[in-house]
């Protein structure tokens, strides 16, 4: 295959990556807004809401610009399907945070279900004598040690989508998915 | 068209019905993209099969929501049960979308699940070799979640897929794992099944 093209398909895919990667982080996201009661969190769901609209919107116009061959054109319409799909994974999440955000107090059953879940969701505070405090994600390795993934951080009043160089500051609240087994690991942590 | 299944109300537990939607909902995104990535029909199907169940817990959900409901404060509070218990039926159906994707014929192309399985990291397969440790061990016994942040989502063996395996399932030489998790975590599984890799760490 030309070169050119497959550097297409690679930019093609990253996009598409991307949309699947923020939809099922909504979805994570808009879970946590329920078990925390949290409108900040339920609003930055809505915020990556928006955001997904525009990259959608980008990956197809990247789709349809593409000039496939026409036997090529039947695996990018699968592609652009799926697309479609994560737009509906994103409005499913909206979906979740908006209970929040109308100001219905999340029923007890929803946080039960949520904590006991397969793929688990809790969030836990980092104290001062926490090995984390002040490390940069990258630096804290959370990942690797405790198997779960931080999803947001709340300070404050904020939600920060970490990034790997974010820092970990003390009174942070981390909110993070993963396997429950990972869940103790993690608040040994941040609050030894 | 196959029938649908006949509604009947028996009172269920909300907790486990919504815990069950929940699991089952991400369960079948993952495993509808694995479809899709490996373009695979038969994982295909099952993804639809999973997504029937789903329907009829939404069902019994809302029929036992709706009774719960004596006054105006107990619709308030339930109204939230109801539009999260919707949002899991909404995923499912968007995982059936994906799995309709190729059971359909439509597939993605080849070049798109090369470069797919590179760029994503959180879903992999992985054949298990004979030489690999995990041969003849419990799924539970590897304890895969705590040790590396992975999950097992499904096997293919015998030309047939066991979806979500119990904890008490054999790993054997040919399996082909399906796999969710952090991707070092995934990395370390894929070395352990090729036989690259021969100690579980903790």
């Amino acid at each position: 295959m030309a070169r050119k093209s497959q550097k297409k398909f690679e930019e093609i895919v990253e996009r598409f990556v991307e949309l699947k990667d923020t939809s099922e982080l909504m979805i994570d996201l808009a879970y946590s807004s329920l078990l925390l009661n949290s409108k900040e969190l339920a609003e930055e769901v809505q915020k990556l809401e928006e955001y997904m609209d525009k990259l959608h919107t980008e990956f197809e116009l990247l789709v349809l610009s593409s000039k496939f061959k026409k036997e090529e054109a039947k695996g990018f319409l699968g592609l652009i399907r799926l697309g479609v799909v994560t737009e509906k994974i994103a409005d499913a999440a909206a979906q979740i945070a908006e209970v929040v955000l109308r100001g219905i107090e999340p029923h007890p059953v929803l946080a039960l279900a949520i904590e006991e879940a397969e793929e688990t969701i809790t969030y836990t505070k980092v104290t001062e004598n926490s090995p984390l405090a002040n490390k940069t994600l990258r630096e804290a390795k959370i990942p690797e040690e405790t198997g779960m993934w931080v999803l947001a951080i709340k300070r404050g009043d904020k939600c920060i989508r970490p990034k790997l160089e974010t820092r970990i500051q003390v009174g942070d609240i981390l909110i993070a998915s993963g396997y429950a087994e990972g869940e103790e690991d993690l608040k040994k942590l941040a609050a030894p | 068209m196959p029938p649908f299944e006949k509604i009947e109300y028996k009172p269920v537990t909300v907790r486990e019905v919504l815990r069950e939607m929940k699991n089952l909902s991400e369960l079948m995104i993952d495993l509808a993209y694995s479809a899709a990535l490996f373009n695979d029909k038969d994982l295909a199907e099952d993804v639809l099969e999973l997504e029937k169940r789903i329907d009829t817990l939404a069902y019994h959900l809302e029929m036992t929501t709706m009774v719960a409901a004596r006054d105006a404060k107990d619709a308030e509070v339930l109204v939230g049960v109801s539009k999260v218990a919707a949002a899991t039926d909404k995923i499912s159906d968007a995982a059936a979308d994906i799995a309709a994707i190729v059971t359909q014929n439509i597939g993605v192309h080849p070049i798109v699940s090369e470069i797919f399985e590179r760029v994503e990291e959180r879903l992999t397969k992985a054949k298990v070799n004979e030489k690999s440790v995990l041969v003849g061990k419990e799924i539970g016994e590897l304890k895969l979640a705590p040790r590396m942040g992975v999950d097992i989502i499904a096997i293919f063996r015998e030309n047939d897929w066991i979806i979500n395996p119990k904890e008490n399932e054999k790993v054997k030489a040919g399996d082909i794992l399906i796999a969710r998790g952090t991707h070092e975590g995934l990395r370390e599984l894929k070395e352990l099944c090729e036989g690259k890799l021969d100690k579980l760490e903790d």
